[in-house]
């Protein structure tokens, strides 16, 4: 579906993208995860030839895609980063207008648009402008301008920024349905969490470079720290501290603040064999946690920054 | 798709309050200012006569430039400037003046140079009898007096000897003022041009980028847009030369359809003058509207619409300039119109004006056709 080779971009001195490769295939909700700054936006204004690019080649569907390319286009949707809607023209005639640009029909088109509408939930607001929406609300309006015409490829370009929790579901529910009803999707974000939730594949951007791609299990797979456990605890002396980082397969043991935090290498499970030391010593403990690793500890392992911002 | 991208331009403009007011409202308060300042002028211009005292010397005697040019304005038919009175000497003069029987007298000095004027306060009338001084001396000292003939012609090629007009059949004077205040408007089609660009070119805005991805040739969009820009801001224009004949009560006369093509003709070159400045300068919009009002206030400067006489000292000095400022050649069609009873410099003016405005178009399309940028 989407081929990048070698890509390299510059702004100035800026390398914005560096050497950077990517395959999606049809059907996958693909996602490119980084902090601010790591090349996302670049990288997809690339692939759709808004931007110019020094070195490399971008295919969809097969094809080269360039700025002459009706064909493909038609079969794209894009939704920015940045909220592109008319301000002087209200939800409905703001959807009609996007949709009119992929699909003349008249009649075709007004049931695609009252589709947008439902999909995005915005029936009661069909005669709004812009600024009379929340934000939230002006994100699904930018969601739905985008897709209305069914594309079979879209890229989603944070379309979560600044949403409450609620819109944010709203969108993720709908992201997945788009999917489900054929569309590939490739979506980018700097909210792990939400990339981990959507994303068949995920591919790691950091300073314009691919630092790693997979499926979340492999992703995980991939570094050594496994399992974060924490128990809460009153008091834990010296010597049985010592004990507990004598036990194999931890890869770090903290104490601090009444807590006791511990990673294991990937793949151990040694909550059992902590549990065991503290009852044998008759410690009382509190609440006992365990996190499998995150996108950030992948991140992090691999980078050595967080990749929270 | 025509349609739908015509439409969407249509329903925008009427939809945004700012745009509507500057082009829609404030002409019309403008039209009303002037209609009210006017009514205010013709009774001062109809009933006074600019009483002038000239100090009856042997230099005056001897000065037939001057009285002939004192003649040619105030002649019997009506045209009348100034009222002349003569007076033996100053004292007498200055009399007239404190009690204002005259509101200046022409002084010849001793030596018997130059002639000037003596005033008691500032004025209107003195203002203008000033001015016809300062004329009179600049064209004298630049030409032989012998040519006296051709002296009162200049003279009378300057505006201020009240309405001197070509044609048969002149109009009131207040209508060169709507012609002005029509030609204005049409340079301020220039706004529907930046804000087709602003919203179509992808490294302009969001809302480019997101209609730069869709399926349609560039040019056709921006061609449409541009289309419903200039649909709207001629409306305007329709709007504001209805407002001046209906409720002003000015009748363009026959003349009415060459006024409304000059509008036409001055609103394309308005929109694609616009466009081009606003494409081919890499600034925010913020910047660009500011550059786009100093080209057209720099433009209407220059074409005399905003101090008068300007123009005549640009066509002499720089007549390259002259010719090539969209603003002068709107306001010299419409003049044309008020001046001459022939067409030819009429269509002139319009011919230059819709080639400028197809090269400023070729221009805009050569800059559309680019549409992936280093950055956006
Ligand atoms: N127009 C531009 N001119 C110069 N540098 C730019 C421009 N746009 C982006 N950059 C730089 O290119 C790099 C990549 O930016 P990009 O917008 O692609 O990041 P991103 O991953 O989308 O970040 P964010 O999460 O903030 O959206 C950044 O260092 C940014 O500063
Ligand atoms: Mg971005």
């Amino acid at each position: 579906m989407i081929q990048v080779h070698n890509l390299v971009k510059r702004y100035g001195d800026l390398i914005a993208l560096d050497h950077f490769d990517l395959t999606i295939h049809k059907g996958e909700i693909f996602g490119l995860l980084g902090p601010n700054g790591s090349g996302k936006t670049t990288a997809i204004n690339c692939m759709l030839s808004l931007l110019k690019y020094s070195k490399g080649e971008v295919k969809l569907f097969g094809q080269p895609m360039g700025p002459n390319r009706y064909a493909l286009k038609k079969r794209i949707g894009v939704v920015m980063q940045n909220v592109a809607v008319f301000n002087e023209l209200t939800v409905i005639e703001n959807i009609n207008y996007f949709c009119g640009l992929y699909v003349p029909d008249k009649a075709k088109r007004k049931a695609l648009v009252e589709e947008a509408i439902d999909f995005t939930g915005l029936g009661d607001y069909r005669k709004f402008l812009p600024k009379k929406l929340s934000g939230g609300l002006l994100r699904r309006l930018n969601i739905a301008c985008g897709i209305a015409h069914k594309p079979e490829l879209i890229f989603l370009d944070e379309p979560t920024v600044a949403v409450d929790p609620q819109s944010r579901n709203h969108i993720l529910e709908g992201i997945r349905k788009l999917n489900q009803d054929g569309a590939t999707v490739v979506y980018t974000s700097h909210y792990m969490e939400e990339v981990e939730q959507l994303c068949s594949r995920i591919m790691i951007m950091d300073k314009g470079k691919a630092v790693a791609t997979g499926t979340k299990e492999e992703l995980k797979a991939m570094i050594r720290t496994g399992e974060k456990l924490t128990v809460e605890l009153h008091a834990l002396p010296e010597s049985i501290l010592e004990e507990i980082r004598g036990i194999e397969g931890l890869v770090q043991v903290d104490y601090a603040d009444n807590t006791l935090t511990m990673r294991y290498a990937a793949g151990g499970h040694h909550l059992s064999t902590v549990l065991d030391i503290l009852r044998r010593h008759d410690i009382s403990f509190g609440r006992v946690f365990s996190e499998p690793p995150t996108l950030n500890d992948v991140f992090l392992e691999i980078t050595g920054t967080e990749l929270k911002d | 798709m025509f349609r739908n991208i015509y439409w969407k331009r249509i329903l925008r403009t009427l939809r945004d309050k700012a745009t509507l007011f500057w082009t829609w409202i404030f002409p019309i308060i403008m039209a009303t200012l002037f209609y009210v300042v006017f009514a205010n002028l013709d009774v001062m211009g109809q009933l006074h006569e600019i009483p002038l005292g000239v100090i009856d010397t042997e230099s005056y005697q001897q000065d037939i430039s001057l009285h002939s040019a004192l003649e040619s304005v105030s002649d019997e038919n009506g045209d009348t400037l100034f009222t002349v009175s003569l007076f033996g000497n100053t004292d007498e003069a200055d009399i007239a003046l404190e009690n204002g029987d005259i509101d200046g007298y022409v002084l010849y000095d001793l030596m018997g140079d130059d002639p000037t004027l003596v005033v008691s306060d500032d004025g209107l009338n003195q203002t203008l009898a000033k001015r016809f001084l300062d004329g009179y001396l600049q064209i004298k000292n630049s030409v032989s007096i012998q040519a006296t003939e051709r002296l009162s012609s200049l003279l009378e090629e300057e505006t201020y000897t009240k309405e001197i007009s070509l044609s048969n059949n002149p109009p009131t004077e207040k209508v060169n003022y709507y012609y002005a205040l029509l030609a204005m408007m049409c340079l301020y089609g220039g706004f529907q041009g930046l804000i087709t660009v602003t919203y179509l070119q992808s490294n302009l805005s969001p809302l480019g980028a997101r209609q730069a991805m869709a399926p349609v040739g560039r040019m056709r969009m921006v061609a449409y847009d541009l289309l419903g820009g200039l649909t709207m801001h001629f409306l305007c224009l329709l709007i504001a030369v209805a407002y001046i004949i209906f409720v002003l009560g000015t009748d363009f006369g026959s003349k009415l359809w060459l006024v409304l093509l000059t509008c036409f003709v001055g609103s394309v070159l308005g929109v694609a003058f616009g466009a081009m400045v606003s494409l081919t300068s890499k600034l925010k919009e913020a910047a660009k509207v500011a550059l786009l009002i100093t080209v057209t206030m720099v433009c209407c400067f220059l074409s005399g619409l905003m101090v008068g006489g300007v123009n005549y000292t640009v066509a002499e000095k720089a007549p390259v300039v002259a010719w090539l400022n969209p603003a002068a050649r709107i306001t010299d069609a419409f003049y044309c119109l008020y001046y001459y009873d022939t067409y030819e410099r009429f269509f002139l003016n319009i011919g230059i004006i819709l080639i400028m405005a197809l090269a400023m178009l070729t221009v805009t399309a050569l800059f559309v056709r680019r549409q992936r940028y280093d950055s956006i």
